[in-house]
């Protein structure tokens, strides 16, 4: 009896290490799935957007800043708005808002600029130091007076894949309203160019690389993302990563 | 010899030290194989905060043949020594059944083929479950008062060296020792209470979310790319205890031990005995 025991316990961990593909298949789908993903709930209950991201000096920043990603947007909207210098630019913050925005690159800048040196964090495990500057996303926000019902942040972008979806992000407002949470402006004392998202991106040193959305175009206030792309709050989300990425 | 308790039945393993032992030997298997697959999305190792290819200490690469790019070599360099490591490491199996310049091979990876978010989505499960079953074990371990026959005393000391050589067959007999045997002791207390303290740790320190709240953590192990060279460190260190004690446990009486953790009940041989 015990030694079927025994034998029945090393097939199990044969097979776990010997054919991971159709394990994957079978365990990675269906309600087992759902318990590997309900840790990110936990997750994020007990690490929220708690603390700020370390301060780093002028003399950590990476000068040659790495990008990651898609490509500098392809659209002919992108394209000619950055031919001329973004003037015609808007950044249009609207849904679940009493006062909708359309704010001009002019009318950002007019802002609170806040200069932060940070660490980016990218989820394939890489990392580099930019100095940003930018407004804080809780201003602009406040700027559209959201409305009561009002729990997330959508950002749309300007990029697509080759397949021609849309990248897209979203934030719920306790993590839009970090102090920390950039609608960055300027990388390494520049404007953004346009492989590092010009004219606006989002910047949130406490959450991985994905979330800090490039080339936002829109942001809508909304009460679930469900509507907004895939589903899932996010262009990578929808490929199976982390809402909450601050782990 | 005549040890007058050779041959006893004790019972050695609560069901709770049972229990959680065969759980992290689950989770630790998932985690070693999800965090190769992690690792693969960024295939080498800094010693520093923020990634600096001036101090790689470890790449896993590939290198096309200019004259004929099918032919892929797969390269692995470790502190500037560059080793051929084709099939094994940088181009190896896909997890598909073809092959692909990737740093470990699909068979060692969970997915097997690359995926970095289901990977994930394995390690921070895990890690969980790794963490449950070591808090378990180590309550259940200090309620019972099993723990002090483990962990490894100052007067345990003197007694390593004898032990190993009685190991290497230079000593006809092993020191006196209770429940476990000194060099036993220094590993379990070593695994126990340093590497997957450390373990879980160097991984939280890696992740920008506890960076924010525990800053000073990351930056005493010496900065993100740091946490996730000590965090893969510790795993190889952690796999060269795991390939010991599968040596031991086959050397020493494998029926004997592996029914010890399996009932509880563990039947003595020479030399052995019961407490600290």
């Amino acid at each position: 009896m015990k030694r079927r025991l025994f034998i029945a316990s090393s097939l199990g961990v044969l097979g776990l290490t010997g054919c991971t593909t159709s394990f994957k298949d079978a365990l990675t789908q269906g309600p087992f799935r759902n318990v590997l993903t309900s840790v990110e709930n936990l997750n994020h209950a007990v690490i929220g957007t708690r603390g700020s991201a370390r301060l780093y000096t002028e003399a950590d920043v990476d000068r040659d800043f790495r990008t990651n990603g898609l490509d500098t947007p392809s659209d002919s909207t992108y394209a000619g708005l950055a031919k001329d210098g973004w003037s015609r630019y808007k950044l249009v913050v609207d849904g679940l808002a009493d006062h909708p925005q359309a704010l001009s690159l002019a009318a950002l800048r007019a802002l609170p600029l806040q200069t932060q040196i940070t660490r980016h964090d990218c989820v394939e495990g890489w990392s580099a130091i930019g100095k940003w500057r930018g407004v804080r996303l809780a201003d602009v926000l406040a700027m559209a007076r959201p409305k009561a019902g009002a729990r997330y942040a959508i950002f749309s972008c300007f990029d697509r894949d080759e397949q021609g979806t849309y990248y897209y992000e979203s934030l719920d407002l306790t993590q839009a309203a970090h102090p920390q949470t950039l609608l960055a402006l300027d990388l390494n004392d520049a404007p953004l160019d346009n492989d590092h998202g010009a004219p606006v991106r989002l910047r949130i040193p406490t959450q991985l690389g994905y979330k800090s959305a490039k080339w936002v175009s829109r942001i809508e206030l909304a009460s679930t993302f469900a509507g907004a792309g895939g589903g899932k709050g996010g262009y990578w989300e929808d490929q199976g990563y982390e809402w909450y990425a601050g782990i | 010899m005549g040890n007058p308790v050779t041959g006893k039945r004790v019972y050695r393993h609560s069901i709770a030290a049972r229990a959680s032992h065969w759980l992290w030997t689950l989770a630790m298997l998932v985690l070693v194989m999800s965090g190769l697959q992690i690792f693969n999305a960024a295939p080498y190792l800094d010693a520093s905060d923020k990634s600096n290819p001036a101090k790689r200490v470890l790449i896993i690469g590939a290198s096309e043949s200019a004259a004929d790019p099918q032919r892929v070599t797969g390269l692995t360099k470790i502190l500037g020594h560059t080793f051929t490591t084709t099939g094994a490491l940088g181009y190896t199996d896909d997890g598909m059944g073809g092959k692909a310049e990737r740093a470990f091979p699909g068979w060692a990876t969970l997915p097997g083929e690359q995926d970095l978010a289901d990977g994930r989505r394995w390690h921070l499960f895990f890690g969980w479950i790794l963490t449950l079953a070591i808090v378990v074990y180590l309550v259940a371990g200090a309620v019972r008062k099993d723990l002090r026959d483990l962990v490894l005393r100052p007067s345990d000391v003197p007694k390593l060296l004898p032990m190993q050589l009685y190991y290497l067959r230079l000593r006809k007999e092993p020191p006196p020792h209770g429940t476990y045997n000194p060099l036993q002791k220094a590993a379990y207390t070593v695994v126990l209470f340093v590497f997957v303290p450390l373990i879980i740790v160097t991984g939280l320190a890696l992740s920008p979310g506890i960076d924010a709240i525990a800053s000073p953590l990351t930056a005493l192990l010496g900065g993100r790319q740091f946490a996730r060279l000590w965090h893969f460190s510790l795993m190889v260190l952690l796999i060269g205890y795991f390939l010991t004690h599968m040596v031991l446990v086959f050397a020493t009486g494998p029926w004997n031990n592996i029914r010890s953790m399996i009932t509880g009940f563990y039947i003595l041989g020479d030399h052995e005995g019961v407490g600290p």
